[in-house]
């Protein structure tokens, strides 16, 4: 790529210096409560974190290990739907709205600008409004307690229409004229010629999906009605009430939470290194 | 290239939709507890209070045979599950048979037409042993609807490694005036605040109205949060501060924060003043202290007045939903009002049970956790018996939260940390905010 | 909804009371409170995480995912125990994280958590930054694989050091990028709760972590004023319909913004 000199080196180094601090700052609360997780419960409420606490010692994973015992297993139930619901919906709703977004960004057509307003209208309208009416669809639907009814009303996400859009304006019109030159359909097009083209974008959302999904909290917890289908940020609220809080169960189930979504995010974050190559196309 | 991702993309995605179908057919239609049964379906926002109607449950079973209830209990966050409540009751579906309604949520069931059962029949045959100022709160129009857990009676828990050191006798200490003069003791001889008080909730404010017969709101509902007792009450809370400087603000602002607890395990405090059901948070979050704390009645405010006061609670309600009413009724009843019942409220969650004529019951002198903790332990219940007669009920309405809310975040810091308005302009200034609203 | 009365069992309508209800002093105060933070998280959650994005997209291979790892992950950790490690962090007594780091610079502990209004609008910024720098820096690192190296490397050919390209080349490029950053977190902003809830779960001292949504919470759900929270809910809405549009009409989005 480029010839390695003496300046960039150094400006390379201290670019790594930066970021590590910045990211040893970040990663500090963190620590604290990796440190917390695996301790007893108490010891947070008796010690609260100071330098001292900070030093790894006296740790053990009793209760990383009772968590899957504890209340008849149910984190274990949690975890499972969790991880169901992140993975459909995730999948689901990006594809979806990488259609649509893509259909926005690419497309003239009559209207446009009006059904771009509804989709940011709708990514304004805050969940809570909507709730009720929802509420009774999904009842009338007889999906109270399983997972698609969480699923469902999130099939179509207008914030990852909207980032999608943004994705897709920044798109290459040659490829289009290109594509329809040699006779390749529209569905053709988008999935041979452009959705390769959108790869970091999707790697994006599949990232942030995923994460919306893992910590939403009000929808899933208005449709699951027992403990066995809950997901984990519903249960471990439950452990936090104003007659006292079960702080064990609590901070190792919260350290367990954080690792299937780390595991998304390192898989689809290779998407960044997008393969957009200089000067694919001449124009 | 690009050919490769979307493939690899697409193979892994539909990998994992297989595999979550393979899970969600698999996952489906598994139901628990005991066969056979009617269902009962019952929503708590407290975990442990699961285990006690599970173990109730066991018992009715056993009592009655050819009654036989399966029970599902789910608890749920706090707010959640009061937020879903008043969803369920509006639209008149997906209400459980039985659930636990926290107070100060109580009023926002009992605006309009209360959705659940009366439950009159069950109560007054015994209302002679029972605490009634505790069953009134969950009372509209004659009809009680709510059975409480606990009686809630307010105690002070002294450390008794720091009165020691100051030379201070906390059955010397009948009034608040006496409390003050041992403080400031404790203060000169150990350097420590002799109490905390909250900033952030109502803990250390509501309790003490209380004693003194006032409250939030009179009997017909009326706002009286401004009246003179309430002001000269947060008058003395501000002079223990910053007149007599034997208080400080509560770390953390209030006695249930993670801070707090802390604080007073190393120590910090010579006393603090909560309800019974605090105990559990000593023995749970404050290990150091075991041997070291000593329950007494709390002072009081004139040689007449009354020592305790009654605080916090949760009305358990059948809804109107429920698919069988009596039979929940029934069992409701048999787990919140029965002897075995009320023993249990004491053994397993560490409660003062509202059937005080339980608490002479040589069950409750037993030893276990919390008699292990304190000193004394097992003559609790004779501290608490001293003070059965001196509790007023609370008053509720559906302004309660709201001026709880208004407490929690504008009175009680603006007069105590703040220090920008009077106790007289705050408690004014808050009382017409609500007064607005309603 | 917001015209009615709804209490369980009785709906009745009762016209326009409701709004005239929301005039009063804890309305106002939660609107400042989201658009002070609003604006706040805008001015840091904007230039950090792009300057964080452009540093790391020019740093090859293991390394990058490595330090992009660390900054995400705060996004990753659920609500509540990030309440409780950061209430402790910032806890009053002097032996407590952050109050020993003050001391060191010769300064006095501080009450964080019941200091009023700048202290909490400050701790209320900050673990917004901390929670959503990792979220940003991903979009904009989607948004700089867009930018085709051909672009930069004529830019050297004619001498232009690493100020002039961030300058000329890389924040012009990521414009729809940055839209849709500024953009969601307009929502964000005005539609924030949980930052505050983390901090105080019940009463925040003088009302200094109350917003909009907190409001409608309190309103429609603590005090079962559901017509009520409606209103709330519906005067939200007009007002981030009209930031959000209002910027939106700014930088030209309903255009087709072609590079």
């Amino acid at each position: 790529m480029r010839t390695v000199g003496k300046k960039s080196k150094v400006i390379g180094f201290g670019t790594v210096g930066i970021l590590t601090v910045t990211g040893l700052v970040f990663l500090f609360p963190v620590y604290a409560l990796v440190l917390a997780a695996f301790r007893p419960g108490q010891e947070l409420m008796r010690f609260g974190i100071t330098l001292k606490t900070l030093i790894p010692e006296g740790l053990s994973a009793e209760n990383i290990l009772g968590l899957f015992t504890a209340r008849k297993g149910a984190y274990g139930f949690w975890l499972r739907n969790s991880i169901v619901i992140m993975v459909l919906r995730t999948g689901l709703s990006v594809l979806f709205s990488a259609f649509v977004g893509y259909g926005l960004g690419m497309y003239e057509f009559k209207g446009r600008s009006f059904f771009l307003s509804l989709v940011l209208f709708l990514m304004v309208v805050p969940i809570q409004i909507l709730i009720l009416p929802l509420y009774r669809m999904i009842i009338s639907l007889r999906l109270i307690n399983t997972v698609w009814g969480v699923i469902l009303p999130f099939v179509v996400y207008p914030f990852a229409i909207f980032f999608f859009r943004q994705y897709a304006v920044t798109l290459p019109r040659a490829f289009l004229d290109a594509g329809r030159i040699d006779g390749v359909s529209e569905i053709g097009i988008f999935f041979r010629i452009m959705m390769p083209l959108m790869i970091p974008a999707f790697g994006a959302m599949i990232i942030l999906v995923s994460l919306q999904s893992w910590n939403d909290f009000l929808w899933p917890l208005i449709v699951m009605r027992t403990e066995k289908m809950f997901t984990i940020p519903i249960g471990l609220n439950s452990l936090l009430t104003p007659y006292g809080n079960n702080y064990d169960m609590l901070l190792s189930g919260a350290f367990v939470a954080t690792v299937p979504i780390i595991i998304v995010f390192l898989l689809f974050q290779r998407f960044f290194i997008s393969g957009l190559s200089a000067g694919s196309i001449k124009g | 290239m690009f050919f490769a991702f979307a493939k690899r993309f697409f193979f892994l995605m539909s990998l994992a939709l297989v595999l979550v179908f393979s899970v969600v057919a698999g996952g489906q239609g598994e139901s628990e507890g005991v066969k056979g049964g009617t269902e009962l379906e019952l929503w708590t926002f407290q975990e442990t209070h699961i285990e006690f109607y599970e173990q109730m449950a066991k018992l009715w079973n056993e009592e009655y045979p050819d009654r036989q209830i399966e029970l599902v209990a789910t608890a749920y966050p706090y707010d959640e599950m009061h937020n879903q409540l008043l969803v369920a009751l509006q639209s008149g579906v997906g209400a459980p048979d039985i659930v636990d309604v926290e107070i100060a949520r109580f009023p926002n069931y009992l605006k309009g037409v209360p959705q659940f059962a009366a439950m009159n029949d069950k109560v007054e045959p015994i209302m002679d042993e029972l605490v009634k100022g505790r069953f009134e709160i969950y009372a509209k129009d004659g009809k009680y609807y709510g059975l409480p857990f606990h009686v809630g009676a307010l105690v002070m828990y002294y450390n008794m490694d720091i009165l020691n050191k100051a030379g201070v006798d906390p059955d010397t200490i009948e009034t608040w005036d006496d409390y003050v003069e041992a403080g400031k003791k404790v203060k000169a001889a150990t350097g420590k605040p002799m109490t905390t008080i909250e900033v952030t909730e109502q803990w250390s404010f509501w309790p003490l109205i209380s004693q003194r017969g006032s409250d939030f709101v009179d009997e017909n509902g009326k706002i009286i949060l401004d009246n003179d007792i309430n002001i000269d009450t947060l008058q003395f809370l501000y002079d223990m501060m910053h007149t007599y400087n034997i208080a400080i603000p509560t770390p953390g602002g209030f006695c249930h924060s993670e801070e707090y607890y802390g604080f007073m395990n190393n120590g910090g405090a010579a006393s603090i003043a909560m309800p019974f059901w605090y105990m559990n948070r000593f023995t749970d979050y404050m290990p150091d202290l075991k041997g070291k704390i000593l329950i007494r009645p709390c002072p009081r405010f004139t040689p007449t007045g009354h020592r305790s006061a009654g605080m916090g609670g949760t009305g358990t309600v059948v809804t109107n939903q429920a698919d069988d009413i009596e039979l929940a009724k029934d069992f409701l009843a048999f787990a919140k009002l029965s002897k075995e019942g009320n023993i249990l409220l004491w053994k397993l969650l560490g409660f003062d049970p509202p059937r005080w004529s339980v608490w002479e019951d040589p069950a409750l002198h037993e030893k276990n956790k919390f008699t292990d903790y304190y000193i004394n332990g097992t003559k609790i219940f004779d501290e608490v018996l001293k003070v059965k007669d001196e509790i007023y009920p609370v008053h509720m309405s559906p302004a309660v939260p709201d001026i709880i809310n208004v407490i929690q975040s504008e009175v009680m810091y603006q007069v105590l940390e703040d220090q920008s308005k009077t106790p007289r302009e705050a408690l004014v200034d808050a009382a017409n905010q609500v007064r607005a609203m309603y | 909804m917001s015209f009615q009365e709804i209490v369980p069992g009785q709906v009745r309508f009762i016209g326009g009371t409701n709004y005239k209800r929301l005039l009063n002093p804890q309305f106002f105060t939660a609107v400042k409170n989201s658009l002070t933070y609003m604006f706040w998280t805008i001015v840091v959650l904007i230039p950090v995480p792009m300057i964080l994005a452009v540093l790391l997209n020019s740093i090859p291979g293991k390394k990058s995912y490595l330090l992009r790892g660390m900054l995400f992950i705060p996004a990753l950790m659920s609500v509540v125990v990030v309440g409780t490690i950061f209430r402790l962090l910032f806890a009053s007594s002097d032996m407590a994280l952050v109050n020993r780091f003050v001391g060191l610079f010769g300064g006095e502990p501080q009450a964080w958590l019941l200091a009023g209004s700048w202290k909490s609008m400050f701790l209320l910024v900050l673990i917004a930054t901390w929670r959503w720098t990792g979220i940003n820096i991903v979009y904009f690192l989607s948004g700089l694989q867009q930018i085709p190296h051909d672009l930069y490397e004529s830019a050297e050919i004619d001498g232009a050091g690493p100020v002039q390209k961030l300058f000329r080349i890389t924040i012009p490029l990521l414009k729809p990028t940055t839209v849709f950053v500024t953009a969601i977190s307009i929502f964000g902003g005005l539609a924030m709760f949980e930052e505050s809830y983390i901090l105080w779960s019940a009463g925040s001292p003088d009302n200094s972590g109350l917003t909009i949504v907190r409001y409608i919470y309190r309103r429609g759900f603590e005090a079962a004023d559901m017509g009520f929270g409606s209103a709330v809910g519906i005067a939200l809405l007009f007002l981030v319909l009209l930031v959000s549009f209002t910027f939106l009409k700014i930088t030209g989005f309903f255009k087709q913004e072609r590079v």
